[in-house]
């Protein structure tokens, strides 16, 4: 296998699960040591006790990334704990709620923007003096082509993810000189549990029929764009939306 | 790294800059590579690989020609048995002519080279990989398709009809296993952009080069053969259809200052 992050601490929110967890697999088998990130130390547990089974060097963390305090804290213990300062952040930790305009409570937009947009810059704001440090790193952050291509019911989904595109190619434009590339994914239709418990059997099949790929794609096929834009073969990348949705967007509908 | 093992793969451009940088990545990963090019450095690319124990062979020809690109498509596959990446990456930069005085003939010319040669190559190389359902075409664009100032206006416009052409033939390939996709190379020293290169080196202003970019260099030809692989590879298996810059971030800001091409 490649071994494009060979040593590299690569820090991933969201790391329990789905596509969070493929990422920190496929960093595992490059060679990456993985800070695994979630808010639940409960879904953590059997999650990095199956990367560590593999032989990867996974530890878990649990922090709410909304938290600016907590996390500043957490990247702190990282460096200590794995002796290197953070070379790569993939910040994919998400609470979304797909809702009518009338339904959306401020709660959950409080919630979703605290762990989406403000968690990001936590975590940016912690993970930069480090990379600058080690002289240079990369950030690649989850977006979605619902920032460009809203459906049903993603209101505050589709401003959460648009906001993501946004600090990133700001960030991008402020870490150049520090040697940080910061690059955004924008997935389609992925099949994690989560996304597809929230669609019935046609919704999905019509869904499917939209997109030139004919099938939603797997978290391990968003794991292979983030290794990429992760490693130095990415090296001239810079503040880049890299789409990956089985050209679901191309056509007009 | 090893990910296009027992792969096919056609280059176009390969004799100089991002093609054989992109030739020879690609026979590191384990390809096979057909090295495609209009002049002698064409046959350098392919030696070099071999002499590095990859395989490859070259053909001198012009890739912008309808019969020419059928014949490479069936080199390929007589040569090594199949195809399955095609990276179309030739190109020319047209003239800065005042725009008000550009020829239909010039444009027409750009035109061929940058744009109907990718038409071509999704024509031959994508009835091959239709009919066996597998295969990633690979298409290069540039910058100034997204912005101007970057390039000549022929150039930018031709190159544009590519970002196109990525997105209307993967939704025209939809369902076959055929994925297409652009790179979107910033300023990068290669044969078209020499005198660029060597304008600014003789003004004693090199360091000036990249500098409206975020991450204030230009870019490395290696640095697009990595994008390439990875278009190439089953890593990108879920991204079709889609316009990959490779840019030091100058297409996702505004504009630091003039760019002088």
């Amino acid at each position: 296998m490649n071994s494009r992050l060979q040593g590299r601490v690569c820090v991933v929110t969201g790391a329990a699960r789905g596509i969070g967890l493929a990422i920190a697999e496929r960093f595992g088998q490059e060679g990456g040591r993985i800070a695994c990130v979630d808010v639940s130390a409960r879904r953590l547990e059997p999650a990095v006790e199956g990367l560590k089974s593999k032989g990867f060097d996974a530890r878990p963390y649990e922090v709410d990334v909304g938290k600016r305090d907590d996390v500043h804290a957490l990247f702190a213990r990282i460096e200590r704990e794995f002796a290197a300062p953070v070379a790569v952040l993939v910040n994919n930790a998400v609470f979304a709620r797909f809702e009518p305009l009338a339904q959306i409570e401020v709660e959950t937009v409080d919630r979703m923007f605290a762990v989406g947009v403000h968690g990001l810059i936590w975590t940016t704001q912690a993970a930069a003096p480090q990379m600058e440090r080690r002289g240079g790193g990369s950030i690649v952050n989850l977006s979605s082509v619902s920032a460009f291509n809203p459906a049903k019911d993603s209101i505050a989904y589709s401003a959460l993810k648009a906001g993501v595109v946004g600090l990133s190619r700001a960030s991008a434009i402020e870490l150049s000189a520090k040697k940080i590339r910061v690059n955004v994914i924008a997935p389609g239709m992925i099949g994690t549990p989560a996304s597809i418990a929230q669609f019935d059997e046609a919704t999905i099949a019509t869904r499917q029929a939209e997109m030139p790929a004919g099938r939603f794609g797997e978290p391990e096929e968003i794991a292979a764009l983030a290794a990429f834009l992760a490693s130095d073969d990415a090296s001239y990348i810079q503040g880049a939306v890299v789409t990956a949705d089985g050209g679901w967007t191309i056509p007009a509908r | 790294m090893k990910r296009l093992e027992g792969k096919r793969a056609v280059v176009t451009g390969g004799g100089s800059g991002i093609g054989r940088a992109s030739a020879i990545r690609f026979a590191r990963e384990g390809a096979s590579v057909l090295v495609v090019g209009r002049a002698g450095n064409t046959e350098e690319t392919a030696a070099a690989i071999r002499g590095e124990g990859g395989i490859a062979s070259a053909l001198i020809t012009d890739a912008a020609v309808e019969e020419n690109v059928a014949e490479i498509v069936r080199r390929c596959v007589a040569e090594f048995g199949g195809l399955e990446i095609f990276f179309a990456n030739i190109g020319v930069t047209g003239t800065n002519t005042p725009l008000l005085e550009q020829t239909v003939e010039e444009w027409s010319e750009v035109y061929r080279i940058n744009t109907i040669s990718c038409f071509l190559a999704i024509k031959y190389a994508g009835r091959h990989m239709t009919a066996q359902g597998y295969g990633s075409i690979i298409l290069t664009s540039s910058a100034a398709s997204l912005r101007a100032n970057a390039g000549a206006i022929s150039y930018s416009a031709s190159k544009a009809a590519v970002n196109n052409l990525a997105q209307t033939a993967a939704n025209a390939f939809a369902g076959t296993g055929v994925r297409v996709n652009a790179v979107l190379p910033g300023l990068v020293e290669t044969q078209l952009t020499r005198k660029v290169f060597e304008d600014a080196r003789a003004r004693g202003v090199e360091a000036k080069l990249g500098h409206v970019t975020p991450m204030k260099r230009p870019g490395r030809s290696e640095e697009i053969a990595a994008a390439a692989a990875f278009l190439a590879s089953d890593d990108s298996s879920y991204v079709d259809g889609q316009l990959l810059s490779v840019d030091g971030g100058v297409s996702s800001t505004h504009p630091y200052g003039r760019i002088a091409l």
